[in-house]
């Protein structure tokens, strides 16, 4: 059920400065920067470790920075925003031996949901992800695939102004994670404000109109999707061919190959225009079937930031 | 304080309608009824009357034991024994005396043979065939020389398992060949009763006021109270770690702390299965007090009850008041112990030093009853960790001055805001740390944490 704001819509950006999170010797986020703006979905990605998960407890107002600062609509996280946040971490888990009701149930008043509304919504979301049948049964009559499904529901629940998924599509089916795609779409039509961290680089491609990536506490880089990826687009060409060998092992002109299954891409040396590439080829009677000036996938970026990092 | 009253409610729930507590609820008190109605029930049954020859050939002991075998002789008896043993014979004892009396009576029926003519091998045989033909269940052979010390009285009887009559009928002919021997030697019985009646040993115990309690029962009763805190404290605070910890395992405590304060969650928790066990107990008092109601009505179970130290109510709010001490300490024990583990079966390894801590207590509430006004038993009824256990049982065995019991209950009280406070600063790093388990230098750490 999410509610669209008819009033003026409560500001749902999110603005993390200088966030500095130690945990005794270990610095886990280290002056960390960046914006979340409302009706966008904003991709968290990182490695394993980078510091994802601290820097998602902070904004959810489970830790608090050491140093640095972190607003939801200009008022600093406290305990009381919590209940405008839904939270699903990626370590989740359900009470084992309880009915689905009850549960839901309990995690709705912990989110201050009126007692009046919440079997009125926990009808509407379970009929929404045909869960109804189940929802007497106890969380181990449940496949993996549901749990996944009634942890959201639980996320959910109170309408939240925020959402922050932690690898929401783990475990779940093509079916299911194309549903969860549209809800995500309903929040951000809803002015909401969604991050979403994976380190599935293809759905955050899909999903995402700003990124930032960290890695080793600190971030590496950032912006909308659309920015970064033109920075690190000028050089790349995708190629299918025959009789290329020698153009492609000439440095001065391709610096790296990367083979694909049925095409390679070529990374472009500096200064080498991707016209002069191709003339070269001709000349040199190579077979061309494609030819084609292409931006980096999210997978290389972030594969190329963290390995030269 | 909704989110806080949330965790409550959730938590009492997940206690409370588990199958475990209501079978524990209810059986708990079944069982003592059945432990200690049953017996008596039994007893009371009467069973088919043992019919009975005596072969006395002058007739003297036979005419004695009859009449000591009837109802009046056989409570007269009692009511001497009791005299004897200084205990007093209340109105609905003594109605209960008689009562069994005319039971033992009626279940001797005597059967007249004429045995005149035979002795010896030939009147064995005689008795013998009509216990087979079942004319009689049993037999007396009393010896022609009654005065020998060394005469042997015969009994044989196909219910000589009946052990309960059996001393009876042993003591009603014990009696008749003394007084059949004591007019042998012209004394007179009631003579000799006066002469070989014990002193009387008035002894009672006084309270600090000087006034006479009896101590009849409490020594048990204090045991009981004593092991059901013991056990009761044990069982919730292990029900609060298995809590703390599935919520840890299962990953629970992340949705937790993104909802609610750690420290609300914590306390929710604890308040949620105190208020649990404090039912569970509610509803045993409750049922103690109907089940002595019920007994009180009944005249049976009269003596039962004359043992049963008094209880009054303000005993009973005693009681509940350092169930919920101990319950408090030693559940944020626990659940500190299992914000720092991994899995349960870690947890028990540490959930050894707690248990200890209340077995101490357990045998220190022995040393209270046997001296309840001693200094050791002022300080382990007042001492944080102990008092849960061993207040109660001295409030029992001798209800001490309510400056103490205030000072005990202030003095748990500071206790345990310590122990929340501590615990308190644990469970909120503990339940996100996963994969492995704390070590004390680092629960150090997290306690000096701001």
């Amino acid at each position: 059920m999410i509610l669209m704001r008819e009033n003026a819509p409560t500001d749902a950006t999110i603005k993390v400065s200088n966030v500095t999170k130690r945990f005794g010797e270990f610095t886990a986020v280290e002056d960390l920067s960046f914006d979340v703006q409302a009706g966008r979905v904003f991709g968290f990605l990182g490695p394993n470790g980078a510091g994802k998960t601290t820097t998602i407890r902070m904004i959810v107002g489970i830790t608090f920075p050491d140093e640095g600062s972190i607003t939801l609509g200009g008022e600093r996280i406290s305990h009381k925003l919590q209940s405008r946040i839904g939270y699903l971490p990626e370590e989740r888990g359900l009470y084992k031996k309880m009915r689905v009701l009850d549960q839901l149930r309990y995690f709705a008043a912990l989110k201050d949901v009126p007692s009046k509304e919440i079997d009125k919504r926990i009808d509407f979301w379970l009929d929404r992800m045909q869960l109804s049948e189940w929802k007497k049964k106890k969380t181990t009559d449940l496949s993996k695939g549901m749990q996944q499904k009634i942890q959201f529901i639980a996320t959910v629940l109170h309408d939240p102004d925020v959402l922050i998924l932690d690898e929401p599509f783990s475990g779940l089916d093509p079916i299911n994670v194309e549903f969860l795609m549209d809800v995500i779409d309903e929040y951000k039509s809803a002015d909401k404000t969604i991050i979403f961290s994976t380190h599935l680089m293809s759905t955050a491609e899909k999903l995402c109109n700003d990124i930032i990536l960290i890695n080793k506490s600190r971030k590496v880089l950032g912006g909308s999707l659309r920015e970064v990826k033109e920075s690190y687009g000028q050089n790349l060409i995708a190629f299918r061919g025959s009789n290329a060998e020698n153009i492609l092992s000439d440095k001065a002109l391709v610096e790296r190959v990367v083979s694909h299954s049925d095409e390679q891409e070529l990374h472009l040396a500096e200064g080498v225009d991707s016209q002069d590439l191709l003339k070269r080829m001709v000349a040199a009677n190579v077979l061309v079937s494609k030819f084609e000036k292409t931006e980096p996938s999210l997978n290389d970026i972030f594969i190329e930031r963290v390995t030269n990092a | 304080m909704r989110k806080f009253l949330a965790v409550v409610k959730h938590e009492y729930k997940k206690v409370v309608l588990k199958w475990s507590f209501l079978i524990g609820t209810i059986l708990l008190p079944v069982l003592a009824i059945v432990v200690s109605i049953v017996p008596a029930l039994i007893f009371s049954i009467k069973g088919e009357p043992t019919r009975i020859a005596i072969a006395d050939s002058n007739g003297q002991v036979a005419v004695r034991l009859r009449q000591n075998l009837s109802s009046e002789k056989i409570a007269e008896r009692v009511r001497r024994q009791a005299r004897e043993s200084i205990s007093n014979i209340s109105v609905s004892q003594d109605q209960q005396l008689q009562r069994s009396a005319q039971m033992i009576e009626s279940a001797y029926q005597f059967v007249d043979l004429d045995t005149t003519e035979k002795s010896g091998e030939e009147l064995r045989q005689f008795l013998l065939s009509k216990v087979t033909a079942n004319e009689i269940d049993g037999y007396l052979i009393v010896p022609d020389n009654v005065n020998d010390p060394k005469a042997v009285f015969e009994f044989r009887s196909r219910k000589g398992g009946d052990i309960l009559s059996g001393g009876t009928f042993k003591d009603a002919l014990n009696s008749a060949v003394r007084s059949v021997r004591l007019a042998g030697e012209n004394i007179s019985e009631a003579r000799l009763d006066q002469i070989s009646q014990l002193v009387n040993f008035d002894a009672k115990g006084l309270d600090e006021l000087g006034a006479e309690k009896d101590t009849d029962g409490i020594m048990i009763a204090s045991m009981v109270i004593g092991l059901m805190i013991y056990i009761t404290l044990a069982i919730y605070g292990q029900a609060i770690m298995g809590a703390v910890v599935e919520e840890k395992e299962t990953r629970i405590a992340e949705i937790l702390f993104s909802s609610a304060r750690p420290f609300e969650l914590m306390l929710g928790k604890l308040v949620g299965v105190g208020l649990a066990g404090l039912t569970q107990l509610g509803i045993w008092v409750a049922s103690i007090a109907v089940v002595l109601a019920v007994a009180a009505s009944q005249t049976e179970l009269a003596p039962f009850l004359e043992s049963v130290p008094k209880i009054t109510p303000l005993m009973i709010v005693y009681f509940m008041l350092f169930f919920l001490v101990g319950f408090f300490t030693y559940a944020a024990i626990f659940a500190l112990v299992g914000s720092m583990v991994t899995s349960l079966q870690e947890g028990g390894q540490f959930a050894f030093p707690p248990i200890m801590i209340m077995l101490a207590g357990f045998y220190f509430s022995i040393a209270v009853i046997r001296d309840p006004n001693s200094s050791l038993s002022f300080w382990v009824s007042i001492a944080p960790f102990l008092a849960p256990i061993t207040m109660p049982v001295r409030i029992l065995a001798e209800t001490p001055p309510v400056w103490q019991i205030l000072l005990a209950l202030i003095v748990n009280a500071a206790a345990i805001a310590g122990l929340v406070w501590i615990t308190a600063r644990v469970y909120r790093v503990g339940m996100l740390m996963y994969g492995k388990r704390a070590t004390i230098p680092e629960v150090w750490k997290w306690i000096r944490q701001a």
